[in-house]
């Protein structure tokens, strides 16, 4: 048997590893450096209702032991994706988790829409917390009843499992957790960026065009640890943990936390195989404990 | 696990480096093999020790190809700081050739290199290949005379044209005030630099109709069209990307208006050469 094998609702993955929205790609940019069905899954770039340009530079910095980004959700868009990346992506049995997102309840479910009328996705990601939009995103996942509202609409509108990414910059995040939840959310993503700035000294002049830009690597890890470990204690569907995850040690402390799974972010930038690295790595500490990845889950709350 | 790998990222010792005056430096690697390097091909560079901070790899032009690969850095933030510290063994992460080298050099012209400080690597790299053909001129600018790095190695390659600011060597003035008599039907321009000097370089060739390959720069995280941080302004609307359109691209695609021509950031982040 896989003692890899993971269970996010009625969705099987091969193993609890994923790559993070917006640092991998549509996947096959990976096809360089290893093969990525060997992944539990892998989160597409925010995909929306039509292709969308982004931001303009500069659009991301470092910051210490973290960087900042303002992409501004550059996309193909949800149509093109089907066309052209999906088609390569399911002939590869890569298992994909589309994240989408929208500025209107409407839109989002149409795009749910249209990837329910492909096969070859796995499930939903919702983005309700992206920070560096205008409109939309971060709204959404910071009230309750809005976040609600979306994955209800999304809910009816798919037969596929429906992930909703969470915003650190919820008020309540627990609070939003349980809406989604309630509103028949099938597991939730936490955590996605948070805001931060930096300003250049000696250009006296913010860095990025867009003053602000979402906060993530290895800095932003026990801040998001600390949130999925509460998320994991208040609700009863599968969190997925992600903030900062670099190695396999960083992945087991939420594995630990509770979370059934975890998401690989801004380290695929130092290292594309870095997801890779972390899943050898989860398999050997639970060859050598004797236990399966599931077993893993939550003990450190025993 | 199974995987086939055809670019990859590797492990390699740092050969030697060499000091050019107070804040350049040749790192040459040791890679040990041959990995179909051209000119203007960059490469993500990171110190295989450095943990979590600085975090990014720093996309590099290359400065030489071959089994041992080397960049020209200056030293403008904390990467490139550790970078001018290494010591020879010391182990670096290379993910390379990355991005559209220089496009092939046309045998009918005459080669006019155009280069800002630090952008010369990916200039003396091209320089060295046209070896046997006729000799480039290269027109190479800084503020002062110590913003000349390799200056003599252009010598032995090309017919070097040197300006500073500050008249300390060569010409006193710009890039821009020598490359105009020096354009015709006959030559084709490649040009590496800061945004402003290219900005200008792309509009005197296309007032004479000059082929103009620029090398561009632009903060990136990852160098492989992920992590869509290094948007170039395109000509007609939306954004080229520097790491996979470019960075050697014909000067007509970019919208030099639509450029940051603000004073842009004085760390690091940017391919820097």
């Amino acid at each position: 048997m896989n003692r890899l094998e993971t269970r996010i609702g009625n969705l099987v993955l091969k193993n609890p590893v994923l790559t993070a929205s917006g640092t991998f790609g549509y996947g096959l940019e990976y096809d360089d450096f290893f093969d990525v069905a060997e992944l539990g899954g892998i989160c597409t770039k925010g995909l929306s209702l039509e292709p969308r340009a982004g931001n303009a530079p500069e659009r991301i910095c470092e910051t210490p032991a973290s960087m900042l980004n303002a992409i501004g959700l550059a996309n193909v868009g949800v149509e093109a994706f089907c066309r052209d990346k999906l088609p390569v992506l399911r002939e590869r049995n890569v298992t994909v988790v589309a994240n989408i997102f929208a500025s209107s309840t409407d839109d989002f479910v149409k795009i749910a829409e249209r990837l329910d009328a492909e096969s070859g996705v796995h499930a939903l990601e919702l983005n309700v917390s992206c920070p560096n939009v205008s409109h939309g995103g971060i709204e959404f996942g910071k009230d309750p009843k809005l976040a609600a509202q979306v994955t209800s609409a999304v809910r009816k509108a798919s037969r596929l499992p429906v992930w909703v990414k969470m915003s650190p910059e919820a008020g309540d995040i627990v609070a939003v957790a349980k809406a989604c939840e309630d509103a028949g959310a099938d597991a939730l993503t936490a955590i996605n960026t948070i805001r931060g700035m930096s300003i250049d000294v000696d250009a006296e002049r913010q860095r990025l065009a867009n003053r602000t830009g979402g906060f993530s690597g290895p800095a932003l890890r026990p801040i998001a640890l600390r949130i999925v470990w509460d998320l994991c204690g208040a609700v009863s569907i599968p969190v997925i943990g992600i903030g900062g995850i670099s190695t396999t040690r960083d992945a087991l402390e939420f594995l630990l936390a509770g979370a059934r799974a975890i998401q690989v972010g801004t380290a695929s930038f130092a290292d594309p195989c870095a997801a890779r690295k972390v899943l050898s790595g989860i398999d050997a500490h639970c060859e050598k404990l004797g236990i399966t990845a599931s077993e893993l889950v939550g003990r450190a709350r025993r | 696990m199974s995987g086939r790998t055809v670019r990859s990222q590797v492990t390699v010792p740092l050969l030697r480096r060499e000091t050019i005056g107070a804040s350049y430096h040749v790192l040459t690697f040791d890679v040990g093999k041959d990995q179909s390097v051209l000119p203007g091909h960059f490469v993500m560079v990171r110190g295989a020790e450095w943990g979590d901070a600085p975090l990014l790899p720093r996309p590099m032009s290359y400065l030489s190809g071959g089994p041992t690969p080397s960049i020209l850095i200056k030293v403008v933030g904390e990467g490139t700081t550790r970078m001018a510290r290494a010591e020879p063994g010391e182990p670096f992460s290379l993910l390379g050739p990355l991005g559209v080298p220089w496009r092939a050099p046309n045998p009918n012209r005459r080669q006019v290199l155009v280069a800002g400080g630090v952008g010369v690597a990916p200039l003396l790299f091209l320089a060295r290949t046209l070896v046997g053909a006729r000799r480039p001129i290269v027109v190479y600018g800084g503020r002062t005379r110590s913003d000349l790095p390799l200056d003599d190695e252009l010598a032995e390659n090309a017919e070097l044209h040197v300006t500073t600011e500050d008249g300390s060597r060569g010409h006193q003035g710009r890039v821009t005030d020598v490359l105009g008599s020096l354009l015709g039907d006959d030559v084709e321009v490649f040009s590496c630099g800061p945004d402003r000097m290219m900005a200008k370089v792309a509009e005197l060739c296309a007032k004479r109709d000059v082929p103009c390959e620029v090398s561009v720069e632009a903060p990136m995280a990852c160098g492989y069209g992920v992590c869509l941080g290094c948007p170039i302004p395109a000509t007609g609307g939306g954004y080229v990307y520097a790491c996979t359109q470019g960075p050697c691209i014909d000067a007509r695609r970019i919208d030099w208006s639509r450029a940051d021509h603000a004073p842009r950031r004085s760390g690091e982040g940017g391919k820097t050469a």
